[in-house]
This record gives C-alpha cells, structure tokens and sequence, in this order.
C-alpha cells in the first residue's frame, strides 16, 4: 500500500467518521439551538433549520480541511444580495455541502427527490420548506419559490438538473430563470470546480482535491422582462458561467504546475 | 414547406433551445422521457416554434396532448396547413 492509498484511506474514516459525528450531534442540538435562534431572533422554524443548515455546511468546510484545500473567490459577502436566485453548477454531491462558504444562511434549495429519501436528511429539508422540484408542479416550484423571495430569503438551483459525469456543463432548465423574472430578483451564479475530484457521481469514496467556488458578478433581471425574457437570461447566466468555469480550471491546472 | 423543411425546422429549432443531440431527434421519442423537457420547457417550446413559424399556437388546447417528438411535428403540419386555406 503507498502512502496516496494510506491517505485516501484516513482521508475517508476522517471524513466520514467526523461527518457522522456531526450529522448526530446536529440531530441532537437542533431543538435547543432552535429554541434559542427562535427566542433570539424570532425565526419560524423554515428559518431556524435553514440557518441551522448553513451552519452544518460551515461543520463540513472544517472537517475536509485537512485534506481538501478550499477557497471562495469572486464577490465579497457584502456584495452579494439577500434577496436573490444562486445558480450554480452540479459535479458531485457534496455541492450543496459547500453552500456553508455563502454569506447568508437563509437559502432554500430546490432539489430532486432523491435527497429526500435519505431519511437522516429527509425531516430537515421538510422543516427547511425546501423546493422538491420533482414532487411539486412548476406551477407549485414557482409560487413557493416566489413566497421565499418576498420574505426576503434566496432560493438556489441546480439548473443542469443532474450530476454532470462529464465535467462539462449541461443544459440549463429554465425553472430559475422564470423564478427570476416573475420575482424581478437577481440572479447570483456559482461556479464550483474541484468536486468531482473529490466525490464524483459514482464513486462512494472521497479523495484529496482543491475546490473553489466562485461568485460571479450579480445579474440583474430588469433587461428581461419582455415575453421569453427568461430563455435570454438563461443562455447568457449559462454563457458566462461555461467561460469562468473555463477560466477557474485553466487556473488550477497553472497551479498545480 | 415540404413536410420535410417543417420537421427540419421544428428539429434545428429545438435542438438550438434545449441542447438536445441532433441525431437523436426521432419522431418516436417522448418529448419527456427521452429528450428531457419538462413542463416548463413546453412553455418555451411554444414560444420557440411560435418564432420559427411566425404563428399563434399557445391558446391551443392541442398542445397539452404533445407527448412525442412527432406529434410536435403533425401539430405544425396541421397548423400550417389551416393557416394556408385560411
């Protein structure tokens, strides 16, 4: 066995083990931590477990730090709106644990079914009023999206949909960027790389990587607001993600020189 | 418009919207299942087909029974064609 096997091997009892540790002990504090968020701030509980959440995400951004090197580039949290709509890619899914890194802890996700089937999960992301895209009519997406927006929250998508197993991005549904013009709220894009080095769809076991999530510039939803706006806002926030996403692998290639 | 120039366009039309793979545009497949759309995609589908044809198809009620890639294209035919007598 060489030491790149040795390390994979502690790199997963670590993450796993410390993972687990984390998710209990997160079970466990919830009701007490909610009770105060509640008391403290008086947050209903869609609030409270969303905070709680981003919370378990910033666990995660400690635990991997031994063994994958992150960092947030682009905008700085003072620059990015509460209000918004986070577009981001999909590599692997570990993505969402991630969003920890973002500057604000009032974000529903619209996910797929399956997250919800991970009973240990499952009660959370319902207390959290997640969107369950599959589940819900766009119809349905949309107006709770909408309701998020003007409570003053963000909603963020995967609008790939899936995993890419390729690296390279797929095509975008549109449920975002309707939410977007219907909303008149901005959208935000998020450019992730180095996940599906880390846990790519596929494989059960994590491995050393270097992540960078980026916050692009905001996008302003004002110059699509005429009929089929939202296909324009799309291909462009899709356009100029494919290019930054070049633009951050080009870079850890040069780094890793 | 040969039959053929409409399932031409409808196919190029669509595959420029939604990324689709151009050699797999087989009347046969489900518009759904097999080339991915979901409801909201028909929204832009009607928009798109409404550009590409320079028609009015989104009060029609025919729409919602589109289930493959060839009911796209006898739809159009059929619109076309009453558009022509008309």
């Amino acid at each position: 066995m060489n030491s790149e096997q040795i390390k994979i091997i502690a790199m997963n009892l670590w993450v796993y083990g410390l993972l687990l540790l984390l998710t209990i002990v997160g079970i466990l504090v919830t009701p007490t931590a909610g009770l105060y968020f509640f008391l403290r701030y008086g947050w209903q509980t869609p609030r409270i477990i969303r905070h709680i959440i981003w919370l378990y995400g910033k666990g995660w951004l400690l635990i991997i730090r031994p063994f994958v090197h992150f960092q947030r580039q682009g905008l700085t949290d003072d620059q990015v709106p509460e209000n918004c709509i986070f577009v981001i890619n999909h590599l692997s899914f570990f993505d969402t644990y991630f969003m920890g890194a973002l500057p604000q802890s009032d974000i529903t996700f619209a996910v797929r079914s399956w997250p919800f089937k991970m009973f240990w999960y499952r009660l959370f992301m319902q207390l959290a009023n997640y969107l369950e895209v599959e589940d819900l009519s766009w119809e349905q997406t949309l107006a709770k999206g909408n309701m998020v927006l003007k409570q003053g929250g963000a909603v963020l998508f995967f609008p790939e949909g899936h995993r890419s197993r390729t690296g390279k991005m797929q095509r975008f549904y549109s449920g975002a960027f309707h939410l977007a013009v219907q909303s008149g709220c901005p959208i935000v894009p998020l450019c992730i790389t180095g996940t599906d080095e880390l846990l790519p769809p596929g494989r059960r076991y994590v491995k050393p990587a270097k992540v960078r999530l980026k916050i692009l510039p905001v996008v302003d939803v004002a110059n699509y607001q005429q009929e089929g706006g939202h296909r324009q806002l799309r291909k462009d926030v899709k356009a100029s993600m494919v290019a930054e996403l070049e633009r951050m692998l080009s870079n850890t290639e040069h780094e890793s020189r | 418009m040969t039959e053929q120039e409409i399932v031409t366009i409808i196919n190029d039309a669509l595959v420029e919207e939604f990324e689709l793979d151009a050699d797999e545009m087989q009347p046969e497949l489900s518009i759904y299942d097999d080339l991915g759309l979901d409801s909201l995609d028909t929204v832009d589908m009607v928009i798109v087909l409404e550009g590409a044809f320079k028609f009015k198809i989104r009060e029609e009620a025919e729409i919602k029974e589109i289930r493959t890639l060839g009911d796209i294209h006898a739809f159009v035919q059929r619109k076309l064609e009453v558009e022509a007598k008309n």
